[in-house]
This record gives C-alpha cells, sequence and structure tokens, in this order.
C-alpha cells in the first residue's frame, strides 16, 4: 500500500513544481512546459532518487514501529492473559490479588477509560467546536491568529503541570459544585453516592483532560472551518441568512466530517492520558457511574499501569503489558472509525460533497484542471499547493 | 553560613602556618565542614550546635582520595535523606559525583539495580529469594546484600480544625483504615480522646495509589497488632477498595493538608507541618512520633533476617515487640542494596565510602537534621561498617 501511494504521489507533484518554476523564470508558453515536464522525467535525477527513497523508507520504517509495537504488547501480554489467575502464587499478590481471570482485571479498567474520556469529551467538544468557530468565523483577523496561536501552545504544555493544575485549583473549585449537584440532583446515578471531602473525583479527572484535548479539537476542526468553500458561505448571506444561519447551512454540513474525525482524535487523546489522570483521581478498580465519589471512581488503564509498574512482579508486568495491549487495540479501533467518518463523508456523500470544493469558484480551483495552463500565477499556485497540504493534513 | 565562613578561617590559615600538625588539623577541618554543611542544609539554624565534634570517631574517615561518579536510585522514602548525605558526602570527597534517582521507587530501582545501570539501589524492602537470585548475574557467587541505611517512622497525618492531639491504638486504626469506623466521633475514637471535640463528620481515609514501601510497612504493622480487624495480606499495594487513593507520599499530604476529615499515612520525613496522631504502644501510652523513640522501637523489635549471604543485614520487624512507653509505633526501614563483588574495584571503593559514610554517626545524624527521619542504632551502624569491609 505504501509502495503505489509513493509511487503515485511524486508525480503529480513534480509536475506541477516544476510547471511552477517554469511559469516563474522563464517566460516561456504552456506547451513549451509541458515538454519540459516530460523530458525531465525521462532521465533521473540523483536528487529525486535519493529524497524518493528517503520518503519511502520513513514511511516503511513507521509501519515496521507500529507492528514492532503491536508486536511487543502481544508477545508480553500473552502469558498473563492465558495464566490461571485463581492458582497462579504471583498472581496471587498485591494488586492482582482479588481477580479469578485477566479479563476480570482488564474489564473495570476497559470501562473507567471509556466513561472519563467520554465526559472528557462531553465537556471538551463543544467547547473546542466553539473556539475553531470563533476564531474561523467571528473574530478579528489579528485576534483570530493570535487565539489560534494560543490554543495550539496549550498542547504544548506538559501533563504533569496539568495534574498538579488539576490538584491545586480544579478540585477544591469543583467541591461546593459536586455538593451542590449531590444535594440536588443526587437521585441521577451520576451524582449519587458519598461526596468527595478531597475533591479527587473522575469529575476533576475528566475537566482537566477536556482542558488537554481542547488543542487537537480546535486545530483540526478550525482547518475544516477555513476550507468550506466561500461561494457556499457568499451564497447563504445572499439569500439573507444571518451569520449564524450560514454556518449552519453552510459550514456544518461541509465540515461534519472533519468535526467527527477531530473529536475521535481528542477521544484518543483522552485514552491514552496518563499522568494527570493518576495524579487527580482517587482511583478503584470497579465499573461505577458516579462522577462525584472518592472510592468509586473507575480507574483508567493508562493511569493503572503507570501506578503499578514499579511494583509489578514478572507475571504483573505482564498482565499489565495485556491491559496496554487492550488500550491500544481502543485506540486503533478509534482511529479507525474515525478514518471511515471521513472517507465516508467525501466519499459516501456521492460525488457532490465531492465536487464541492473544486466548484469553479474562484481562478484558484480551475488550476486543479489545467494545472500546467499557465493562466494562472505563481502565488495562487503556492496558495492552491498550501490548501492541498492542508487539507491531507486535516484528514490524517 | 556566618559559622561556615568562621570554621573556614580558623581552620584553614592555621593549618597553613603549622604544617607539623597538620593530620589533626586535616581531621579537624573535615569534621567542622560536616557539621557546618549540616548547619547550611538546615537553613541556618542558629541553634545548632557543633556538637558532632566532640564524638568524631567514624568522621576521621579520608574521602578525599575518591574520585569518581555513584549512580543509584530507587526508593523514594529515602530521597530527602539521599539528598543530604551526597550535599555533606561530596563537601568532603570533592571529586565524586553521587547521583540518587528517587524517581523509580523502591521496585524500579532494585529493577535498574539488576540491569547493572546503579552502583547500589535504594529499597523499603529487601530482596526477595527470586531478587536475589536474579541479582546473581550481576554479583557473581558472592550474592548481594542488604543493608538497612534510612530509618524514619511512618507518620499517621489528620486534618481536624482544633484537634492538636489523637490518641489511637493499632485495633482503632485498622478499623479507620479498614473502613469499618466511619465517622469522627465513633465510640472507640471518643473513648481513646476523652478531651478532644471530635466532629460528627465522615472520616476520609487517605491511602496511596501506587505501590509503596510506606504501604508495606504500615499494612504489616496492622496485620500484626491488629490481627483480629486487620485481615488482609501485607503488601505495598493498599488492598481496601473505597478509599481515596492518592499517587504518591506528595499525594496524600496534600489530600490531607486541604481537605477537612481526612487521615492518611506518610513517611514522617514528608509530612511538613501537619499534626501526626499518637500511638499506644505500652498500655494506656500513647506516644508522639520521635526521633529516639523511633530508634529505641527499632532496636527493639528488628532482628537480622537468616540470609544465606554473608554480610546480609536484612531486618525482621516484629511490631507487637514495640511495648515501651517512650517508643514510637511504627518504624520504617529502608535499605541500600549492593553486590559484595563489584565489577571494577574502583567503583567498590567508591560506593564503599559513600555508604560507609552513610552508616556513620555523622551520616545519621545529617540526614535527622536535614531529612527529619530517625537514625540507625550505634550497634547495628557497626554491622554495617563490618559488612562494608566485605565489599570488593
Amino acid at each position: 500500500m505504501s509502495d503505489d501511494m509513493t509511487s503515485a504521489m511524486p508525480s503529480p507533484r513534480t509536475t506541477s513544481r516544476d510547471s511552477l518554476k517554469n511559469s516563474g523564470s522563464a517566460p516561456q508558453g504552456g506547451g513549451a512546459g509541458n515538454g519540459g515536464a516530460s523530458l525531465r522525467g525521462s532521465r533521473v535525477r540523483p536528487g529525486d532518487l535519493i529524497f524518493r527513497s528517503l520518503s519511502t523508507g520513513s514511511a516503511i520504517f513507521i509501519m515496521v514501529i507500529l507492528a514492532g509495537v503491536a508486536l511487543f504488547l502481544i508477545i508480553q501480554g500473552i502469558p498473563a492473559i492465558v495464566a490461571d489467575w485463581t492458582t497462579d502464587p504471583s498472581l496471587n499478590e498485591g494488586f492482582t490479588l482479588a481477580y479469578d481471570n485477566f479479563w476480570q482485571y482488564v474489564g473495570p479498567l476497559l470501562f473507567g477509560t471509556l466513561f472519563s474520556s467520554a465526559i472528557a469529551l462531553v465537556i471538551g467538544a463543544p467547547i473546542g467546536i466553539g473556539i475553531a468557530l470563533f476564531i474561523s468565523h467571528y473574530a478579528p483577523r489579528r485576534v483570530a491568529g493570535f487565539l489560534g496561536y494560543i490554543v495550539d501552545l496549550l498542547a504544548a504544555v506538559p501533563s504533569v503541570v496539568f495534574g498538579l493544575w488539576g490538584i491545586i485549583v480544579i478540585r477544591p473549585f469543583l467541591l461546593p459544585f459536586s455538593e451542590w449537584l449531590n444535594t440536588n440532583l443526587g437521585w441521577i446515578p451520576l451524582f449519587g453516592g458519598q461526596v468527595s471531602a478531597t475533591g479527587s473525583t473522575i469529575l476533576a479527572g475528566s475537566v482537566v483532560l477536556s482542558v488537554m484535548i481542547l488543542p487537537i479539537i480546535t486545530s483540526i476542526s478550525r482547518e475544516i472551518f477555513l476550507q468550506t468553500p466561500r461561494l457556499h458561505e457568499e451564497a447563504a448571506l445572499a439569500l439573507g441568512a444571518t451569520r449564524w444561519e450560514m454556518i449552519r447551512l453552510a459550514v456544518f454540513p461541509y465540515a461534519k466530517s472533519g468535526i467527527v474525525s477531530a473529536t475521535l482524535l481528542g477521544l484518543g487523546r483522552a485514552l491514552g492520558e496518563t499522568m494527570a489522570i493518576a495524579m487527580i483521581i482517587s482511583p478503584a478498580i470497579l465499573v461505577s457511574i458516579r462522577l462525584i465519589t472518592e472510592g468509586e471512581n473507575s480507574q483508567t488503564i493508562a493511569a493503572n499501569i503507570a501506578l503499578n509498574f514499579p511494583i509489578a512482579s514478572t507475571l504483573q508486568r505482564q498482565a499489565l503489558i495485556g491491559t496496554g495491549l487492550m488500550l491500544f487495540v481502543i485506540s486503533l479501533a478509534v482511529n479507525i472509525i474515525a478514518r471511515y467518518i471521513v472517507t465516508r463523508g467525501s466519499a459516501g456523500g456521492g460525488g457532490k460533497k465531492r465536487n464541492r470544493p473544486t466548484l469553479p469558484i474562484t481562478p484558484m480551483s480551475d488550476t486543479s484542471a489545467t494545472t500546467t495552463l499557465d493562466i494562472v500565477t505563481e502565488e495562487q499556485k503556492l496558495g492552491r499547493i498550501a490548501v492541498n497540504s492542508r487539507a491531507e493534513g486535516a484528514s490524517v | 553560613m556566618t559559622k561556615l565562613d568562621s570554621v573556614r578561617a580558623s581552620t584553614g590559615p592555621s593549618a597553613l602556618l603549622k604544617g607539623n600538625t597538620l593530620k589533626f588539623k586535616n581531621v579537624a577541618a573535615t569534621t567542622g565542614l560536616v557539621v557546618a554543611a549540616a548547619i547550611a542544609l538546615a537553613g541556618c539554624s542558629s541553634t545548632a550546635t557543633p556538637a558532632a565534634s566532640s564524638t568524631p570517631t567514624t568522621a576521621a574517615v579520608d574521602y578525599s582520595a575518591l574520585f569518581g561518579t555513584i549512580t543509584a536510585g530507587g526508593s523514594s522514602a529515602q530521597a530527602n535523606a539521599q539528598a543530604a548525605w551526597s550535599t555533606a558526602f561530596t563537601a568532603q570527597a570533592k571529586n565524586v559525583v553521587v547521583n540518587y534517582d528517587k524517581s523509580q521507587g523502591s521496585g524500579g530501582g532494585v529493577t535498574n539495580w539488576t540491569a547493572g545501570s546503579y552502583d547500589f539501589a535504594g529499597s523499603d524492602s529487601p530482596l526477595k529469594a527470586e531478587q536475589q537470585t536474579a541479582a546473581a548475574t550481576l554479583c557473581g557467587p558472592t550474592g548481594a546484600i542488604n543493608l538497612p541505611i534510612y530509618l524514619d517512622g511512618v507518620a499517621i497525618i489528620f486534618n481536624l480544625p482544633g484537634v492538636t492531639n489523637l490518641n489511637l491504638t493499632a485495633d482503632t486504626l485498622a478499623k479507620i483504615f479498614s473502613l469499618k469506623i466511619t465517622t469522627w466521633n465513633d465510640p472507640a475514637i471518643v473513648a481513646e480522646n476523652p478531651t478532644a471535640t471530635l466532629p460528627t463528620t465522615a472520616i476520609t481515609t487517605v491511602t496511596r495509589s501506587d505501590g509503596s514501601g510506606t504501604t508495606a510497612t504500615f499494612t504489616k504493622y496492622l496485620s500484626q497488632t491488629a490481627p483480629s480487624v486487620w485481615t488482609s495480606a501485607p503488601g505495598s499495594a493498599w488492598p481496601i477498595a473505597g478509599t481515596s487513593a492518592q499517587k504518591g507520599t506528595a499525594g496524600i499530604v496534600s489530600a490531607v493538608t486541604t481537605s477537612v476529615g481526612t487521615i492518611g499515612y506518610a513517611d514522617h520525613s514528608a509530612i511538613a507541618k501537619l499534626t501526626s496522631a499518637s500511638i499506644e504502644t505500652a498500655k494506656g501510652t500513647y506516644s508522639p512520633f520521635s526521633v529516639d523513640g523511633t530508634s529505641a522501637a527499632f532496636a527493639a523489635a528488628a532482628s537480622k533476617a537468616t540470609s544465606t549471604v554473608a554480610g546480609d543485614l536484612a531486618q525482621t520487624v516484629d511490631y507487637t515487640k514495640i511495648t515501651g512507653a517512650d517508643m514510637y509505633a511504627i518504624p520504617l526501614v529502608s535499605y541500600g542494596i549492593l553486590c559484595t563483588t563489584f565489577k571494577t574495584p574502583a567503583q567498590a571503593t567508591l560506593a564503599k565510602g559513600y555508604l560507609g559514610f552513610i552508616a556513620s554517626a555523622t551520616g545519621q545524624s545529617v540526614a535527622a537534621k536535614n531529612a527529619g527521619s530517625a537514625q540507625i542504632p550505634a550497634s547495628l551502624l557497626a554491622e554495617i561498617q563490618t559488612s562494608l569491609a566485605l565489599v570488593k
């Protein structure tokens, strides 16, 4: 798959680059530019060869790494997954004592991982999409640039810092709120139970998680909102739509699959988060949907590995790696679903959707059909390439 | 700092002038330096007097010829003491660098040491039989020895506004931590604290979420002294669900500090300004944590565990033997684990020098002053020095 990708990719790129160079440097006709490209194609330049093998090598390398990780998880995890947890002496002590088999141990952990991430998404996704919309459609250009920069900066904050922030700020901040929820809405199972005194609840952890996934959701949905065809927006406005109606009619339908994939990528980030969760939440290995208790917070897989790895015996370590394998499978599934939704969004919606961005709106989109004609300026072509690469980056 | 300067000023020139008495002056100077360093570390406390110079029996060792880097890691309980030790030691052995990695925890420390990354491991529990077997590939047939280098107490910390002293028996402690007592005004607690005004609120029991030597010591104490109440097996992972589980000693201390109605356990050197409970040792006598009380308790309760390795000083602590009125109930011991035969003799000399300094009266008092830990009894220190002599 990687092979035919790489062999297919370079040709259009080289052509467009070459013709671009031509149009910039020599005032030749379109035909000459075309001829030049095909002429160069006949003799291979060393630079082309080196770059092609380098990029092919990188693509193969990442596949090998991924396969290696999966293989490591499977080989290391299998002994604990198939072991008899009721009789094995090294599994009958410490943190694996109370479980009869691997699935009994990993079940609550899986639940906790998905539950905390789901709450984080419920809180974080609307905010992230809101920020993206503000940046792309509401804010003045200068504010938008600055705000986008700030949100991206959030991604650079180490998770241990988020953990400390959660302990010192978010925990006490949420305490009165938790008590209010328990007194007034305690009949809802989510808010039942004995309210935490320290604030180390799954709610506090999820709130911090939701902040941590903001940058991913915001930056991806922002890029997609920006790609909404200008003609659609202007058409909606021309028909008398307000700004909100324009967004609802033109932007959201176009960006729907992008929003979903951004959200799922945010989910992927939340699933794997370790340090902040380990620091903030008071965990227990059980299935509970209570949000504001002290001792009934479902533990997540990643935090559980971090907390127990140093004291684990060999087989217990393999059990932890086995839970890691489950996390790997879930993350993979989430990413595959995200991909599926994105591809279905662009292809399954019929040719209609795919055609939208290439409607002859501006001279820019004309170039997709007639790349080598010299009717476009270099600047416009650069802009076109930038949009293309952005679209590719966003769909990854 | 003025003391440090004056020590330097007084010994420096006189040593230069009177070359004949250099030997004595060197000893005096090194002793002075250690004390000065200790004072400097203690935050320039003006009350500290250089009394250690009156007992310079172990400080007479000259470390200045040592050269190289000591790499170690493991137990985070030892972290504060290791920091104080390495500062005081490198003040004397100027060409030595000591790196102690506390991020690994006891288990990680032993794993890394077995893999050959460390000169010695810091661990809250001595090597198990299978770990000793695994260490044979690193240490050869002579094996590895456990040296008890660090002693402290497990403090029971609580947060009850208006209550400055809390008296607890082992049984009550076990009931609180196994969640059988759930409110502060429970009759059992009231009976032990007749004068305190205890609130009606729920008790939040704070425990460790990660594996820890402190947990192992505390659960062992509970299972030995309150066997009828505490039925869970002792171990480094907290066995009872439903508590507030926090990551690391710092997590427990932070949760207890900020939340009213909490009770938790932590290495005494890490509890900062929190008050810790007094625990019943002799019938009707509740003794608070004290450095001397912990040393006395350890001396009474610890005995050398049987070991096939010559020089191994792994200890078995029997908490039921801690019955003196002046003893603290829960001593915590932590080990330095090293090979008796190093790969290179030079590295052995280095490690012996550093651990020898730790297991000296000076080293122990440096830790007591700066980390707030207790001191290993003198008789055991002498045994450690004998064991270190076997290392080559």
